[in-house]
C-alpha cells in the first residue's frame, strides 16, 4: 500500500496533472488522520483524564515523602531520594526485577504451548464437548474475582501464602510413599503435577482466545489441504499456525502481562507490602519503573512477533 | 478422488493409532476436568451440607441430608437479591458502553494513519500494564470532586470562584465513565484484542462501502460491526465476566448499597463477627458452608451464561463476508 502510494507521486511527477493530484492525495491523507482521530477521541479523553492526569500526580508523589499529619497528608519534596533508593539502597527490588523477568522466558512459552495444546483438542468433534469447553472457563471466571481468595482460605487450607499453588500434594505423597517409591521420584511427579495444576489454573484466558480463533479458520480450507494430500503436521503448520498467529501474538502479550501484574509476582507484593507499611510514595516509585521497564519489554516483543504474524492489509 | 474418501479407506494400523489417541485424550481431558472442577464441587458439596454433615467424618463428599439453610442464611446476611441487583444495574450498561467504545476506538487505531498514532498505541498499552492501584488515590479524588472534564473549573465564575464539582462517588458514574472513554476495567485490552481482529480484516469490505459513498463511521457500524462476529463475544464474555467479578473498584467507590462481589468479603467479615460473639457450641453452625453458599451464587450466573454464550464463538464464525 505505502510503497504504491510514494511511487504514483514519483510517477506523477512528470506529468502536468501534478498539482491536482498531489492535493487529492494529501486530502485522502488529512481525511484518514482526522478520521483516525475521530475514532480514537474517546479514548484520548479517557486516558487524559482518567489515567494520565492521576498517574502525573502519583508520579508527583514519588519526588515527595508523605507523612500524615493532623493536618492531612504533608508533601515535603525530596527529589529524587526515592528512585535513588530503589535503585542503589534497596537489596530486594532489584533482585526481584531480574529475577521475573528470568522466569518469564521460560514461563511464557509453557503457557502458551500449553493453551495452544487445550484450545486444539477442545476445537474437535467429541462427546461432551460443551461440557469439557465450560470447564475450562471456570479459571476464567474463578480466579478473576473474590472467589479464589476465599477458595484459598478453605479449600486449599495450607498451600494460601505461596503462589497460585492449588493443589494439595499431602495426600498424594502419602500413597506414592507408601506404595514404595523413593523420595525424590515422589517429589518429581507431585511437582510435575503441581505445575500443570498452576499452569491449568493460569492459562483459562488464553485457552479462550486461542479456541475463538481457531473457530474463525473456515472448515473449507481443510478440506483443501487434505484434497491436496497435506499431512496434518503441515495443515497445522502453513493453515491452522500461520492464520491463527495474529491471535498468537496476543495470547503471548497477554501472559506476560498477566504474568508481571499478578499479585503472586514478587515485584507486585512488595509494591502491595509497601502500601500496607504506609509508603506510599515508595511503592509508587517501584511501581512506576517497574511498569516502564515491563512496557519496554512488551513493545519490543510486539514489534518483533507483529512484523511475522499474519495480516490481511500488508 | 481416492484422496477425498481417505478417511473411510484406512488401514487397520491408522484405526487403531486413532482409537489409541482417542482414549489418550479422554483420559487427559477426566484429569484436567478433575483439577478444575475439585475446588467447584468442594464449594457445592459444602454448601448444601448441614452443620451436622460437616462435623460427621464419614460423609466426605455428598452430604446425607440435603439442605438450602446456608443459602437463606447468606442471604439474610447480604441480601442476595439487592447485591445481585446492584451488580447488574453497573454491569448492563457499563458493558454495552464498554464493547462499542473499544471496538471504535480499536478500529481507529487499526484501519487509519495518522501522526502520533504508534506512540498513543504504546500509551495504551501501558494502560493495560499498570494496575488502578497505582494510580487508586488520585482517581478516587477525581471523582469525589468531579468537574465534568475540566469543564467545572472554567466554570469558576458562576460558582464565587470556586471551581465547580460534584461528588459521583457512590453512584455508578464512575463506571459509566470509564467505560465511555475506553479506560474501564481492562478496556485496554480490548481495544488491543480488537485492533489485532481489525487488522487481519479485508480492506476490501470497508473500500467498497466506501466506493458506494458511505461515511467512515457508517462504514464503520453498517458494514465492520456486523462482520466482527466472535471476537466480540469474546471481549463480551470477559467484559461481563469482569465487571461482575470487579471488588477492587466497587470497594473504593461505594460506600454502601455493594454489588455481589463485595457482598460476598461483606459476609465474611459478618461472620467473623458473629462466631466471635458465639458460644462455642454455635460455631458448630458452620459458617463456611454459608460463604460457600454465597461463593457458589457468585460463580453459577457466570457459568450458566457462558454455556449459552460459548455456542455462538464455536458456531464457526466464517460467514464474515470475504475470507481474508
Amino acid at each position: 500500500m505505502e510503497k504504491n502510494k510514494i511511487s504514483n507521486k514519483n510517477i506523477s511527477v512528470q506529468y502536468p496533472g501534478k498539482k491536482k493530484e498531489k492535493t487529492r492525495r494529501s486530502g485522502l491523507m488529512e481525511r484518514q488522520s482526522r478520521n483516525g482521530w475521530f475514532f480514537i477521541a474517546p479514548w484520548l479523553v479517557g486516558f487524559v483524564y482518567f489515567f494520565a492526569i492521576p498517574l502525573l500526580k502519583s508520579l508527583y508523589y514519588t519526588f515527595t515523602k508523605i507523612s500524615i499529619t493532623n493536618d492531612g497528608l504533608q508533601f515535603q519534596f525530596t527529589g529524587l531520594q526515592n528512585y535513588l533508593t530503589a535503585f542503589t539502597v534497596d537489596p530486594d527490588f532489584m533482585r526481584a526485577i531480574t529475577a521475573s523477568i528470568g522466569s518469564i522466558i521460560y514461563q511464557v512459552p509453557i503457557i502458551v504451548f500449553f493453551s495452544l495444546f487445550i484450545a486444539m483438542i477442545l476445537k474437535q468433534d467429541f462427546h461432551g464437548k460443551t461440557l469439557m469447553r465450560s470447564i475450562f472457563f471456570l479459571p476464567v471466571i474463578i480466579s478473576s474475582g473474590v472467589v479464589i481468595t476465599i477458595l484459598k482460605e478453605n479449600v486449599f487450607a495450607g498451600s494460601a501464602g505461596q503462589s497460585v499453588t492449588l493443589f494439595q500434594t499431602g495426600v498424594i505423597t502419602e500413597l506414592l510413599v507408601k506404595s514404595g517409591m523413593g523420595m525424590p521420584v515422589v517429589k518429581m511427579i507431585t511437582t510435575t503435577v503441581g505445575a500443570v495444576f498452576d499452569l491449568t489454573w493460569r492459562s483459562g484466558v488464553q485457552i479462550l482466545l486461542l479456541l475463538s480463533a481457531l473457530h474463525t479458520i473456515p472448515d473449507s480450507m481443510y478440506e483443501a489441504a487434505r484434497m491436496e494430500g497435506a499431512t496434518e503436521w503441515e495443515t497445522f503448520w502453513k493453515i491452522t499456525f500461520v492464520l491463527i498467529s495474529p491471535t498468537l501474538v496476543m495470547t503471548i502479550i497477554y501472559s506476560i502481562i498477566d504474568y508481571f501484574t499478578d499479585y503472586s509476582n514478587k515485584v507486585m507484593r512488595m509494591i502491595v507490602t509497601y502500601v500496607n507499611q504506609g509508603k506510599y510514595e515508595y511503592s509508587t516509585t517501584i511501581s512506576i519503573i517497574y511498569f516502564v521497564i515491563v512496557l519496554l519489554l512488551i513493545l519490543f516483543v510486539d514489534k518483533v512477533l507483529s512484523k511475522r504474524a499474519y495480516s490481511a492489509v500488508n | 478422488m481416492t484422496n477425498g474418501f481417505k478417511f473411510k479407506n484406512k488401514k487397520a494400523g491408522d484405526r487403531i493409532l486413532d482409537s489409541i489417541t482417542k482414549i489418550l485424550r479422554t483420559l487427559f481431558l477426566v484429569g484436567m476436568a478433575y483439577v478444575l472442577l475439585y475446588p467447584v464441587l468442594f464449594l457445592l458439596s459444602n454448601a448444601f451440607r448441614s452443620p451436622v454433615d460437616r462435623l460427621d467424618p464419614t460423609v466426605i463428599w455428598i452430604p446425607r441430608t440435603l439442605t438450602f439453610n446456608n443459602f437463606v442464611l447468606a442471604d439474610q446476611l447480604i441480601g442476595f437479591k439487592d447485591s445481585i441487583l446492584k451488580t447488574c444495574t453497573i454491569l448492563v450498561p457499563s458493558v454495552m458502553i464498554q464493547v462499542f467504545v473499544c471496538l471504535m476506538v480499536a478500529y481507529g487505531f487499526a484501519r487509519f494513519q495518522f501522526k502520533g498514532r504508534d506512540v498513543l498505541f504504546s500509551f495504551l498499552l501501558f494502560t493495560i500494564i499498570v494496575p488502578t492501584s497505582t494510580i487508586i488515590i488520585p482517581l478516587y479524588v477525581q471523582f469525589r470532586f468531579f468537574d465534568f472534564f475540566g469543564i467545572g473549573q472554567l466554570l469558576r465564575i458562576f460558582n464565587h470562584g470556586q471551581p465547580l464539582t460534584i461528588n459521583i462517588l457512590n453512584t455508578n458514574w464512575p463506571f459509566y465513565l470509564m467505560s465511555a472513554t475506553g479506560v474501564g476495567i481492562r478496556s485496554g485490552l480490548y481495544i488491543y484484542m480488537a485492533r489485532q481482529f481489525f487488522k487481519s480484516m479485508p480492506k476490501e469490505l470497508e473500500e467498497a462501502a466506501w466506493v458506494d459513498g458511505c461515511g467512515t463511521f457508517k462504514t464503520f457500524t453498517r458494514i465492520m460491526l456486523p462482520n466482527v462476529g466472535s471476537i466480540v463475544i469474546v471481549i463480551l464474555l470477559f467484559s461481563v465476566v469482569w465487571h461482575w467479578n470487579d471488588y477492587y473498584l466497587s470497594v473504593m467507590f461505594f460506600v454502601d448499597n455493594y454489588p455481589l462481589s463485595v457482598g460476598v468479603t461483606v459476609l465474611q467479615d459478618r461472620l467473623q463477627l458473629l462466631t466471635e460473639s458465639m458460644s462455642a457450641a454455635d460455631i458448630a453452625l458452620g459458617e463456611s458452608s454459608i460463604l460457600e453458599a454465597a461463593c457458589f451464587v457468585v460463580i453459577l450466573p457466570m457459568l450458566v451464561m457462558y454455556i449459552f454464550v460459548q455456542k455462538y464463538f464455536t458456531e464457526s464464525i466464517s460467514r464474515s463476508g470475504i475470507v481474508g
